[in-house]
């Protein structure tokens, strides 16, 4: 019984991201049957049915996984290291610090992996510039990292405008995509999901320690755990995860913030329990909304970072509602 | 007591419009509003670089005092002083180049902002140039009211002599399925409002996407797989050409097997004036070279 129970959640979960990565080769702007999307996956089919579901639909599907998975633990992690319910992966400034590198790729006319590898280069300057500041020399609270990321994440807001306002009206919509969080130009999806398992891996021999910390970081000190350098690495084990993400896909919202909280809610905080099944529930509430992104008005397409919203509000409040 | 007062306006304005009429020179502009001056306007501020060009090609370079910005045809322009740009114009800098005509584009320029220059008393000309005739009227129109409507008459005329020429000619020709890609990421193309996409017909083309209810469409490259095109066009200078190779990966795509993966110049196309004539031979001559390949 101590075994199953938490492993009951794992595969319903693990269950619902086949099923919704299924569905998510299988849907699309041009219709494909769900028998023609087996006979693909097993290897026959014919040529353009392979070449949407295998090139296109597949390495998206596998990058929506990535990033949602990625930001949902980064945002579990987050609320764990600032004790603060509304801490979301973005909150310390580190999209805003990918948004600028990448907008100002984009300014000069970079495409491709030059705009990845520069909205990474600033995640993680915005990640470093926090860390320095909110080192400094006195004394380190987490209101203190929060307060410095959040006056920085303001900052890096009025660059992004400032760059905004003086970009020629053809390249604006490529940029407003990318601010919106979207797919459409996320390539390979390796890295990403590379860096979510060795994530996973590596936070869970910290389970334990991440529990007492959650309660407090003096209640966790007391209890023998050394609160700095766990914090330190949560840090920057979370804007590693961010900055991967972010890289991907731009700026999906919403689903750092709410994915730990639905979590939490359904299956208490076991951070043990809690940061895997972030990693599927997250990757899986992507997939389905990059789905709904590709096909809603198809053939044209909707940035994911509006559907995950649309969809993620409502499902949160249900649960904020039922838990009462 | 308003009603008097409005009775009092009209009896002051009635005869100053009248007189205009009389006077100066009329046009109707693309809002519908009769747009008149007492005399030839003789300081002129273009609010977007097609406005800019439209004013050239009617013979009012001379006239033209101040450009928006990125208004880079012909050279003469940018050497004009700056409003701003089209969607952030300096109200007051075109005030101070007291202009005695303004011309605007309805898809770039603010209404709102451009109502407190009306309000000012200056006179603002509106472009929305959707058809091939619409260049020439509007370029038969801003000569007119800058006082050389013959120059505006033979560029209009030679214009859509032009395009019928091309209209003739590939009125019977094998109709072509294109692509037309404006951007890569997001992808985009345009639908069959679209001057570009009336340039394609005129070609003897099909737009793939011309149905989508929306002027400048973002598609997915599975829609793009899907439709099939058999011409994948896009415009621009060689940093492009990588927008097109990337349609090479899809050997299923007829476009790409049979090589008809083009790359027109840049900048022909991209506004409504009168060098769309020169881009939509281009594009012909290119859909032809398709029409071979396939």
């Amino acid at each position: 019984m101590l075994i199953s129970s938490p492993l009951k959640p794992m595969l319903v979960l693990v269950l619902a991201s086949l099923v919704a990565g299924f569905l998510s080769v299988s849907i699309g702007s041009s219709a494909i049957g769900i028998e023609d999307t087996l006979r693909v996956l097993a290897g026959s089919g014919s040529e353009l049915q392979q070449t949407l579901i295998l090139d296109l639909r597949l390495p998206r599907t596998l990058s929506a996984f990535a990033t949602g998975g990625l930001l949902a633990v980064a945002g579990a992690l987050m609320q764990v290291l600032l004790r603060n319910p509304l801490a979301d992966p973005y909150v310390l400034g580190l999209s805003g610090g990918a948004a600028v590198g990448a907008l100002l790729a984009m300014l000069a006319g970079a495409a491709g992996y030059l705009v990845s590898g520069s909205a990474f280069a600033g995640a993680m300057l915005a990640t470093l510039l926090v860390f320095g500041l909110a080192h400094g020399s006195g004394s380190w609270t987490p209101s203190r990292l929060l307060l410095t990321g959040v006056v920085v994440a303001a900052g890096w807001g009025a660059v992004i405008t400032l760059i905004l306002s003086m970009t020629p009206a053809s390249r604006l919509p490529g940029m407003l995509y990318w601010l919106m969080g979207d797919l459409s130009h996320a390539t390979t999806a390796w890295p990403g999901l590379v860096i979510l398992v060795l994530v996973c891996l590596l936070v869970f021999p910290l389970g334990r320690a991440l529990n007492v910390l959650a309660r407090g970081s003096l209640q966790a000190a007391a209890l023998g755990v050394s609160v700095r350098p766990l914090e330190w690495l949560i840090y920057l084990m979370a804007s590693l995860l961010t900055a991967t993400a972010v890289t991907m896909a731009g700026a999906v919202g919403f689903v750092g913030l709410v994915v730990p909280h639905m979590l939490r809610l359904a299956l208490g905080n076991d951070q043990r329990l809690i940061l895997p099944a972030c990693a599927l529930a997250g990757g899986t509430l992507l997939v389905l909304a990059d789905t709904l992104a590709r096909v809603v008005i198809a053939p044209e397409q909707l940035p994911v970072g509006v559907i995950t919203a649309l969809i993620g509000v409502p499902t949160f409040l249900y649960l904020l509602y039922r838990s009462r | 007591m308003r009603h008097l007062g409005l009775a009092a306006l009209f009896v002051l304005v009635l005869p100053a419009s009248l007189s205009a009429q009389a006077g100066g020179p009329c046009a109707r502009d693309a809002l519908g509003h009769e747009v008149c001056l007492a005399d030839p306007a003789r300081r002129v501020v273009s609010l977007s670089p097609g406005a800019t060009e439209l004013l050239f090609s009617a013979g009012a370079g001379g006239k033209v005092v101040a450009v928006s910005a990125w208004s880079d045809y012909p050279a003469e322009a940018v050497q004009l002083p700056q409003v701003g740009d089209s969607s952030r114009l300096d109200l007051e800098a075109i005030v101070s180049m007291a202009p005695d005509l303004v011309v605007a584009w309805v898809d770039g320029n603010s209404r709102s902002q451009l109502e407190r220059l009306s309000e000012l008393g200056v006179s603002v000309f509106w472009l929305a140039p959707r058809a091939f005739d619409d260049i020439a009227t509007a370029v038969e129109a801003l000569a007119l009211l800058t006082g050389s409507p013959a120059v505006g008459e033979a560029r209009a005329e030679s214009f859509r002599k032009e395009i019928a020429t091309l209209e003739d000619r590939f009125a019977g020709a094998r109709p072509v399925r294109v692509f037309y890609q404006i951007w890569d990421q997001p992808l985009m193309t345009v639908n069959q409002e679209e001057l570009i996409s009336k340039a394609i017909t005129l070609c003897g083309g099909t737009n793939v996407f011309g149905q989508l209810p929306r002027l400048v469409p973002r598609v997915s490259r599975e829609a793009v797989l899907e439709a099939n095109p058999e011409a994948i066009v896009t415009a621009g200078s060689a940093e492009n050409e990588g927008w097109l190779a990337a349609w090479r990966q899809f050997p299923g795509l007829v476009a790409a097997a049979a090589g008809n993966l083009f790359l027109e110049p840049p900048d022909l196309l991209a506004r409504p004036t009168l060098r769309m004539a020169e881009g939509a031979r281009h594009l012909c001559q290119t859909l032809e070279q398709a029409r071979a390949n396939l």
